[in-house]
C-alpha cells in the first residue's frame, strides 16, 4: 500500500512539474474547414492555410478536408455542431445559410466587420452580400459569412456531334428555346445511343427552365411560393417535351458519364465541372451561355457558398481575421486558378483572373462570366422565412412527377403552391 | 490491517476494521459533497455544457442529470455505513459505486485528454508512413520460418530468430507510433495539465481506482464465501459490455424516446430549447385527413385542410375519397418500407434455400464456391452500390444490354428499362441489390441448418421409398423450420431497416420518392433537415410496427409443429 501511494504522489509530482514547460504555449489554433470537390483543391487548401499560418503569429490553423456533396458534408456538419466539434470556421451552401443563423449556429460578424477598416462589402457580388446581410431580427445589423466563391450554369456541349449533325455551335444573339430545342432533337437523331441534351435531378436545372419563363421558385421577398403561374407551366412543359421526346437522358440519371463518353450533345452544368470535363473528354468540346428563354431575358443562377464562423467559437476575432484571409484577393486567385471556381469577389482585377484561367483548354471563361452578370440572374436564395429542405423536396417529387408523366405541368402550377404553404408558415424547420 | 501473504497477494485479517472502511467513508461523504455541488449547479445553470460545449437536451434532461448524480452520492455515504456495521452488502454497493466511477471518470479524463479527437490524427499519421507496416509481415514471416525450420523449441538459432523477429515487431511498431506524432499526443495529454478540470478527474480517477481496489480485497473481514467471489467476479466481467450497453445503447435509445416528445431540432442547444411538446410529432406524422367530394374538377389538393397535401384518392361510387397526410414523404417511405420487405423476404430466402441444398452436396470444389457465395455478404454496401449503379445504367449497363441482347434475338422491343429513374421500377432495383447482398449469409445459415439434420431421416426416408422431392418436403423443410424462421425474422427486419443502400445507391440526395425508406426519411429529416424530435418520433414509430410485425411472427411460428 505504501509503494503504491508513493508512486501516485510521485507520478503527480513528475505531471505537475511537467506542467509549466507546456503551459507557456499560448497561441491560438483555429480549425477550419471547406467542401472540396477533389484532391487537387485539397492540396490548394492545404497550401493555402500552411502559407497563411506561417504568415500569421500568434495563431496555428488546422485544415479540414470535408467530405464531397455525396459523402454528405453538411450532414456531418450538423452532427459536429450539435456535439460541439464543429471547427471554428467553415464553408456552407448558400442555401444553407439562413437555417444555420436563424439556429444561432453561425457568429453575426457585422460588428468585428465594422471595427475592420480593410473589409468592403461591396466588393463582392451583391446578390450574396444581400442574403449574407439578411438580419434574424428586424432591426439589427447582420453579416453572417463572406463568400467564398461563385459559380454558374453553362451549356457544355460536345462540338464533334454539332459538326456531326451540321449544326452551329450554340450562342449568339439568336440562341434561345427554339434554336435549342432544334438541336437536341438533331443529335439526337445522331445515333441510337446519342441524346441532344441532359441535366442533372436538383433544383436549380428544372428551376432554370422556370426562370427563363419570368416565373421563379419564391415571391419577391421570399415568404411564399412563386411557381403558381402559367410560366411555370411553359417551362416545364418545354423541359418534358424533351424527355418524353427522348432527346434528353432520363430525368435521374446522372448526365456527366454519358456526356463525357461522347453521347451527350448539351450538358447543363457548373462551372465545377469544367476541370473534370477538360481531364476526361476525349471529344472536342466548349461552353456556351444557357439559351434565353420565353421572357426574352439571359437567364441563370448565381451560386455561392460562404466560410462563416461557428457561434461556440472561442476566438471570434482572429476567426473573423481568417474568414478575411480566406476571402482574400490573393487567396481566391490561387483556387480560382484550379478552374473550378470564380472568385466572389466582383471586382475588374478578379474578373481578368478567371477569364486567364485553364488558358491550355480554349474553355470559354467568358461564358460563365456572363451567366453570373445574366440580366436576369436569380441568387440562390437561403429562406429566412420558410423551411427551404423540406420545400426542395416537396418541389422536387412535383417535378419528378411531371417528367414522368405523372402530373401535367398544368397540375403542378396549380397545386404546388398550395402544397407548400405550411412549410411558409413554419418559419424556421418547424416553428 | 493489511498483510502480504507469502505468494505475494494481499489480504484482509477479519479480526481487525481494515483501514480502508474507515477511508471509504470520508471519501464516500467527499464525493457526496461533490457530487451534491455539481447536481446543484447542473440544477441551476442556464446553459448545461459538458466539456465546454452546450449540452442542452431540456429542462427535463437538465434535472435527470442532476438528479441521478444524488444516486451514488447517498448510496456511497449508506455503503460506507453499512460496512462500519460489518454489514456485507455495503461492500458490494461501494465495489459498484467506486468501479463505475472510475470506469466513468476514464471515459472523461479520455475526453478531457482529447484522446477521442486525436485518433483520426493518430491513422493519418500511420497511413503517411504505410511503408513501414511491412515490418509486421516480415517480422511474422521470420517468426514461422523459425518455428518451420527448426522444430527443437529449444534450438538457439530458432530461439535467435525468433527473438529478432519480436524485436523488429517491436521496433516497427515504435517507428510507426513515433512517426505518426505519439510523442506530440503525449505532450499534449501532459500540456492539459494546465487545467483543473483535468487535474481534478485524475485526482478522482485515483481514488475511485484505489478504493474499488482496497474494498476488493476486504472480503474476509465481511466473511465472504467463495460463491460470493464467484459473483462480484462475474459482475467485473460482465461490467465492460454492461456499461457500453448502458452508455452507448441504452443511453442514446432513452434520449432519443425522450426527444420524440421535444421540439430538439439543430441548434435548439443554443437557444434555451428544446421544450416538450408532448405527442405533437407523433400527431404530425400520423395525422390523416379523409375527404369525400362529387367535384371531378377540383383539385385534391384544394379539398384538405391547411397543411394537409393529397396522399391518395379513390373512386367509390361517384364520389371521389381524398386522404391527405400531414407528412405525405412519411406515409410514402412505410409504404415503400413495407413493398421493399416484401420483395425481399422471396428474394434473399428462395435462393438462398436453394443454394445451401446445392452448397450442401459433395460436389468437386463446393468450399470455394461456399467462400465465393458469401461474397457480397461481407463486401462493403458502398463499393458494391457503385457496381450496381452502373449495371442499371440504361445505356451503358450490362443489365440493359443482356436485356436488348434477348429482345433482338427474340424479335422483340428493347425495353430499355430505366432502373434507377421509373418510378415504377426504383424500388425493385434496390431491393434485387440488397437482396444479393444477404443471400450469402442466408445461404450460410441453411447451410448450418442443414448440416444438422440427421442422417438417418433420410435413410429412413428411403427405405419408405421417399423420392428426392418427398425428402426434401418431408424431410428437409420440416427440419430446417427453426432455420427458417429465423431467417425469415432477421431478413424482415434487415428489410424494414433499409437503409445503406438506398442511401448509397442514389448519387444525390435526397434520393428518388419511390426509393425512399422510413429509415432513410428519418435520417433524412434529422441531419438533413436538423428535425432530432421529429426524426425520433419516426424512429419509434417504425420501432412499433418492426417490433409488433416480429410479434406477429412469433405468434404464427408458435402454433407451427416444428417451432
Amino acid at each position: 500500500m505504501k509503494k503504491s501511494l508513493t508512486f501516485v504522489v510521485l507520478s503527480l509530482l513528475v505531471v505537475a512539474l511537467s506542467v509549466p514547460a507546456f503551459a507557456q504555449d499560448e497561441e491560438t489554433t483555429l480549425r477550419w474547414r471547406t467542401r472540396p470537390d477533389n484532391q487537387a483543391e485539397i492540396d490548394v487548401y492545404s497550401a493555402t492555410s500552411a502559407a497563411i499560418d506561417e504568415a500569421w503569429d500568434g495563431v496555428a490553423l488546422e485544415y479540414e478536408p470535408g467530405g464531397s456533396e455525396g459523402a454528405s458534408y453538411q450532414d456531418v456538419l450538423v452532427t459536429e455542431l450539435e456535439a460541439g466539434t464543429a471547427p471554428d470556421v467553415f464553408w456552407i451552401p448558400g442555401t444553407d445559410v439562413a437555417r444555420f443563423a436563424q439556429a444561432g449556429l453561425i457568429l453575426n460578424l457585422a460588428d468585428l466587420a465594422a471595427a475592420d477598416e480593410d473589409y468592403s462589402e461591396e466588393d463582392f457580388y451583391a446578390g450574396p452580400m444581400g442574403f449574407l446581410t439578411t438580419p434574424v431580427e428586424e432591426g439589427t445589423d447582420a453579416l453572417w459569412g463572406i463568400p467564398r466563391d461563385v459559380s454558374a450554369f453553362a451549356i457544355y456541349y460536345n462540338a464533334d456531334l454539332f459538326d456531326e449533325a451540321g449544326l452551329d455551335y450554340p450562342g449568339g444573339e439568336d440562341w434561345n428555346w427554339d434554336r435549342f430545342g432544334e438541336a437536341a432533337e438533331e443529335i439526337s437523331g445522331l445515333g441510337e445511343e446519342v441524346v441532344g441534351f441532359g441535366m442533372n435531378a436538383w433544383w436549380a436545372n428544372w428551376g432554370y427552365f422556370v426562370n427563363a419563363t419570368g416565373s421563379g421558385f419564391f415571391n419577391e421577398d421570399y415568404t411564399n411560393c412563386g411557381l403558381a403561374n402559367e410560366g411555370t407551366v411553359e417551362g416545364l412543359e418545354f423541359a418534358s417535351s424533351l424527355f418524353d421526346n427522348g432527346y434528353a437522358v432520363p430525368w435521374g440519371n446522372d448526365s456527366e458519364p454519358p456526356f463525357l463518353a461522347g453521347n451527350v450533345g448539351m450538358f447543363i452544368n457548373g462551372r465545377w465541372a469544367t476541370p473534370g470535363t477538360v481531364a476526361n473528354a476525349d471529344f472536342n468540346w466548349n461552353v456556351a451561355p444557357l439559351p434565353v428563354g420565353p421572357s426574352g431575358e439571359a437567364t441563370n443562377w448565381l451560386f455561392w457558398g460562404a466560410y462563416v464562423v461557428n457561434a461556440n467559437t472561442e476566438n471570434p476575432e482572429a476567426a473573423w481575421d481568417l474568414v478575411t484571409r480566406l476571402t482574400s484577393a490573393e487567396v481566391q486567385g490561387e483556387i480560382a486558378s484550379l478552374g473550378a471556381n470564380i472568385p466572389s469577389r466582383a471586382t475588374d482585377a478578379a474578373i481578368e483572373l478567371f477569364l486567364g484561367t485553364l488558358p491550355d483548354s480554349g474553355v470559354d471563361n467568358q461564358a460563365f462570366i456572363d451567366g453570373t452578370l445574366a440580366s436576369d440572374v436569380r441568387t440562390e436564395a437561403p429562406l429566412f422565412a420558410g423551411n427551404w429542405p423540406a420545400i426542395d423536396s416537396a418541389y422536387g417529387a412535383g417535378v419528378t412527377a411531371v417528367f414522368n408523366g405523372e402530373l401535367s405541368a398544368q397540375e403542378f402550377a396549380d397545386t404546388i403552391c398550395t402544397s407548400v404553404e405550411s412549410e411558409f408558415a413554419m418559419g424556421d424547420m418547424g416553428e | 490491517m493489511t498483510t502480504m501473504t507469502n505468494n505475494g497477494t494481499s489480504q484482509e485479517q477479519s479480526t481487525g476494521m481494515p483501514l480502508i472502511i474507515p477511508a471509504s467513508l470520508i471519501w464516500h461523504i467527499l464525493l457526496a459533497v461533490l457530487l451534491g455541488v455539481l447536481s446543484y449547479r447542473i440544477f441551476t445553470a442556464e446553459v448545461f455544457e459538458v466539456f465546454g460545449s452546450p449540452a442542452n437536451l431540456g429542462r427535463p434532461v437538465k434535472n435527470f442529470s442532476a438528479a441521478i448524480l444524488l444516486i451514488p452520492a447517498f448510496f456511497g455515504v449508506i455503503s460506507s455505513a453499512l460496512m462500519l456495521a460489518h454489514n456485507g452488502q455495503g461492500r458490494y454497493w461501494a465495489l459498484g459505486i467506486n468501479f463505475a466511477g472510475a470506469a466513468l471518470t476514464g471515459f472523461g479524463l479520455l475526453g478531457l485528454w482529447g484522446v477521442y479527437g486525436s485518433f483520426e490524427l493518430l491513422v493519418d499519421g500511420v497511413m503517411a508512413n504505410g511503408r513501414l507496416t511491412m515490418g509486421f509481415p516480415i517480422a511474422y514471416l521470420l517468426f514461422w520460418l523459425a518455428g518451420r525450420l527448426f522444430q527443437n523449441e529449444n534450438n538457439t538459432i530458432r530461439s535467435t530468430m525468433e527473438m529478432i523477429a519480436l524485436g523488429l515487431a517491436g521496433i516497427t511498431l515504435m517507428a510507426l507510433l513515433l512517426l505518426s506524432g505519439i510523442l506530440d499526443g503525449i505532450l499534449h495529454i501532459v500540456g492539459t495539465y494546465g487545467q483543473l478540470n483535468v487535474w481534478l478527474a485524475t485526482i478522482a480517477l485515483i481514488i475511485f481506482i484505489v478504493m474499488t481496489w482496497r474494498i476488493l480485497y476486504s472480503g474476509e473481514y465481511f466473511n465472504e464465501t467463495p460463491d460470493q467471489r464467484i459473483a462480484w467476479q462475474g459482475w467485473f466481467m460482465l461490467a465492460p459490455n454492461i456499461i457500453g450497453f448502458a452508455l452507448f445503447f441504452a443511453g442514446p435509445l432513452l434520449l432519443s424516446f425522450y426527444l420524440s416528445f421535444t421540439d430538439s431540432q439543430i441548434g435548439s442547444a443554443n437557444q434555451g430549447g428544446p421544450y416538450i411538446v408532448n405527442f405533437q410529432n407523433y400527431a404530425d406524422i400520423l395525422a390523416l385527413q379523409v375527404k369525400t367530394t362529387d367535384d371531378t374538377e377540383i383539385f385534391a389538393q384544394d379539398t384538405l385542410d391547411f397543411g394537409y397535401v393529397p396522399l391518395m384518392e379513390m373512386n367509390l361510387g361517384d364520389s371521389r375519397v381524398i386522404i391527405g397526410a400531414k407528412d405525405r414523404v412519411f406515409w410514402v417511405s412505410m409504404r415503400n418500407t413495407l413493398f421493399y420487405c416484401l420483395l425481399l423476404l422471396p428474394l434473399a430466402i428462395v435462393p438462398a434455400l436453394g443454394m445451401s441444398l446445392i452448397l450442401n452436396s459433395k460436389l468437386p470444389g463446393v468450399q470455394f464456391f461456399r467462400a465465393i457465395y458469401f461474397l457480397p455478404s461481407v463486401a462493403a454496401v458502398v463499393g458494391t452500390a457503385l457496381i450496381w449503379r452502373w449495371l442499371y445504367q440504361p445505356t451503358e449497363g450490362f443489365i440493359n444490354f443482356t436485356i436488348q441482347r434477348i429482345a433482338i434475338f427474340l424479335g422483340l422491343a428493347d425495353p430499355n428499362i430505366e432502373w434507377l429513374t421509373n418510378p415504377s421500377t426504383v424500388l425493385i432495383s434496390v431491393v434485387v441489390l440488397a437482396a444479393w447482398q444477404i443471400v450469402g449469409y442466408n445461404t450460410v445459415l441453411f447451410l448450418a441448418g442443414l448440416q444438422g439434420i440427421p442422417n438417418v431421416l433420410y435413410e429412413a426416408a428411403q427405405i419408405d421409398g421417399a423420392n428426392r422431392w418427398q425428402q426434401f418436403r418431408n424431410v428437409t423443410l420440416p427440419m430446417l423450420a427453426p432455420t427458417t424462421f429465423f431467417v425469415l425474422i432477421t431478413t424482415m427486419v434487415t428489410g424494414l431497416q433499409a437503409f445503406n443502400e438506398p442511401y448509397a445507391l442514389f448519387p444525390s440526395q435526397p434520393i428518388p420518392e419511390n426509393a425512399t425508406t422510413a429509415v432513410y426519411y428519418m435520417y433524412r429529416t434529422g441531419f438533413a433537415q436538423g428535425l432530432f424530435g421529429y426524426s425520433s418520433a419516426i424512429a419509434w414509430i417504425l420501432f412499433a410496427v418492426i417490433f409488433s410485425l416480429t410479434l406477429l411472427q412469433f405468434r404464427a411460428n408458435s402454433n407451427e409443429a416444428y417451432s
